[in-house]
């Protein structure tokens, strides 16, 4: 293990900055989310996890398909050509690292793949940060994770208390350790102290729960959960690892236009009403099913993992504490005989 | 400046260099020609830009046709060798717009998606068909394929409903081609005739309830609205048919096509990819949200 006096940190940027497009955690009018680095004027913020996950960087809100002309008999369609510079992505906690990687099996890992994730994906570094302390709505060890270290990152960073650990994973990592050293900015003495487990306030058993819940389609649960959801979507918005996106179309003028992909939302009733009228989710109890399936039983079903990394955003800001963790614990009460 | 020099060649050790094509971007393709079946439906042959067949379809099979400016949408289309057609019935914007194109318009176009209908297993048996309005369109892919293969196939058995005896699509390719079809039983039904119509009155699933199909070495498709899938799903297992004979293909919102943007999953399973067909058994282990 390298050590890295914390108060050199900000050269450590600089030369990071210099190999590639950095984004850090920061406070950004307001709010703290993973930000471009743009040197001294950057509030860099390590203290907890961003409100708004990095997921936005690897799959942003809304971004360009290709763009087209038509009219005049004729028809062209430019796919949109996204030369990155390599994304270096610093601070990334456990949990957002998790649904990076719930993300890469959606774009990377079938049939097809998605290329503008890829690369960006590609061409990203990820630097992780261990957690020092537990949120009030942290859950990520309930849900298989280790707060202080996760073995996809290039980087690992451990937080002691004058010191950050610096670990490579990979090539890519071994790479900027050897770039820091050269700079003089890593050193081998340093205490590695053993960091104290985390205390977390939050804990839910999930053991078992995929299993459950295959056979939980119809019970009356749904129906009472739902009934206060307000379908507003935040939930699945601040979701570092929701992946659903709506395609549409962005007109410049009658002739030019651009094909567009944003978030969509399970939430929201246009999501699956089909063209003629027909919601094979008409209402909030399918809709508020829906989520938790897809987060519980359907994506592990498909890639082995859950769609949740319990980084706990949308116990965080759900206006009415619908909270999956307790739609686990109560489908973990519930007796099931449908 | 070397270091970034470095830090890159490392980067583009492990890119591929071949620039891969996105696959949510349309090729182009043309219209060849657009015939009306009925007053809201109509068929669009579809070829590429050199004329010839775009990709090939297998039976069951989906593509996403679309019109720039206006939308993209999944549609299940039948593969007739030079051209790829589908037969789009006019519910929406993108729908209503497509019923507009003429001959030598440009349309977007991807795939082939989905999984197709399971040939292997339908050869040597009997097939009945079971559809409602615009729900043949899917399964006319396969009628074409049993007629082509005829040979393949045990007897064939198409009910087939519709609102009025003018909604009733593919009426020329049934009366001229099906009829003359070796072993090949057709049962039309309304649910509402006029003074010319000489055939059943009354629902699907009534008509099957009636005319109660054997299920021996019988494989059946069933497509049209949910209501009457499902409705016919309940009469088919009163006639004795296996959830593993049954056969649906189904249709959901989509916007990808590919399994990503999220929304047309049945449990776990995505109607694009993993569908649109369905054994009954498989629909039953996930769930009726469909």
């Amino acid at each position: 293990m390298m050590f890295l006096e914390k108060g050199d940190l900000h050269f450590v940027l600089d030369v990071l900055a210099g190999l590639g497009k950095l984004y850090v955690p920061a406070e950004s009018n307001g709010i703290t989310r993973f930000v471009p680095y743009g040197g001294e004027k950057t509030q860099v913020w390590l203290q907890t996890n961003t409100a708004i996950s990095p997921k936005e960087i690897l799959f942003p809100a809304t971004e360009t398909l290709y763009r087209y002309e038509t009219g005049r008999g004729k028809e062209t369609v430019k796919p949109v050509a996204d030369h990155h510079a390599p994304l270096i992505l610093f601070g990334i906690r456990s949990c957002d690292l998790q649904a990076i990687t719930c993300l890469d099996d959606v774009f990377l890992d079938g049939e097809f793949v998605d290329e503008l994730y890829r690369e960006r994906r590609e061409t990203a570094t990820i630097i992780a940060l261990s957690c020092a302390k537990a949120g009030p709505h942290c859950f990520c060890q309930s849900m298989g994770l280790d707060p202080l270290a996760h073995r996809q990152s290039d980087l690992q960073m451990y937080d002691y208390d004058q010191y950050y650990g610096l670990e490579a994973n990979s090539d890519r990592g071994r790479l900027l350790l050897e770039t820091l050293e050269k700079h003089d900015l890593l050193s081998v003495s340093g205490r590695e102290n053993p960091v104290p487990a985390l205390e977390f306030a939050l804990e839910v058993e999930t053991e078992g729960i995929t299993e459950k819940l295959t056979g939980m389609f119809e019970h009356p649960l749904w129906e009472e959960v739902a009934s206060k959801c307000l379908n507003c979507g935040i939930c699945t918005y601040l979701c570092p690892a929701c992946h659903c996106f709506d395609i549409s179309e962005k007109l410049d003028n009658a002739h030019c236009g651009s094909k567009i992909r944003c978030w969509d939302s399970c939430m929201f009733s246009g999501y699956t009403r089909m063209a003629g009228g027909h919601n094979p989710r008409p209402g909030k109890r399918e809709r508020v099913r829906e989520r938790f399936m897809h987060k519980l039983c359907y994506f592990p079903q498909r890639y082995g993992k859950y769609l949740c990394t319990g980084c706990g955003r949308c116990l965080a800001k759900c206006p009415v504490g619908l909270e999956i963790t307790k739609i686990m614990e109560l489908v973990k009460e519930v007796e099931n005989d449908a | 400046m070397p270091e970034v020099a470095a830090f890159s060649g490392q980067r583009l050790a492990g890119v591929d260099d071949v620039r891969r094509i996105n696959p949510l971007v349309p090729v182009q393709a043309q219209i060849t020609r657009a015939i009306t079946e009925t007053h809201d439906t109509k068929t669009l042959y579809v070829v590429g830009l050199d004329g010839k067949v775009p990709f090939s379809l297998n039976p069951g099979q989906v593509a996403m046709l679309s019109l720039l400016g206006v939308g993209e949408g999944m549609f299940s289309g039948v593969d007739a060798g030079d051209h790829l057609e589908f037969s789009i019935k006019k519910v929406g914007a993108l729908t209503g717009a497509l019923h507009e194109v003429e001959p030598g318009q440009i349309v977007g176009l991807r795939g082939p998606y989905g999984n197709g209908f399971p040939l292997e297993f339908c050869r040597g048996k009997n097939l009945l068909f079971v559809a409602g309005g615009i729900g043949l369109a899917p399964l006319r892919s396969l009628v074409r394929f049993c007629i082509k293969h005829r040979s393949d196939f045990g007897g064939i058995h198409l009910v087939y409903g519709a609102r009025t005896p003018g909604d009733l699509a593919f009426k020329g390719e049934i009366a001229g081609e099906w009829v003359a079809v070796e072993d090949f039983a057709i049962s039309l039904t309304v649910d509402q005739g006029d003074r010319d119509w000489q055939h059943h009155v009354g629902f699907v699933p009534n008509l099957l309830r009636e005319l109660k199909p054997a299920p021996d070495n019988t494989v059946c498709l069933v497509c049209g609205p949910p209501a009457m899938i499902k409705n016919s799903i309940v009469v088919l297992e009163e006639l004795g048919f296996a959830a593993e004979e049954v056969l649906t293909t189904l249709e959901m919102r989509m916007k990808c096509g590919i399994g990503q943007c999220g929304r047309c999953n049945i449990g776990s399973c995505y109607v694009c990819l993993d569908g649109p067909v369905f054994r009954l058994a498989d629909l039953k282990r996930y769930s009726s949200e469909y």
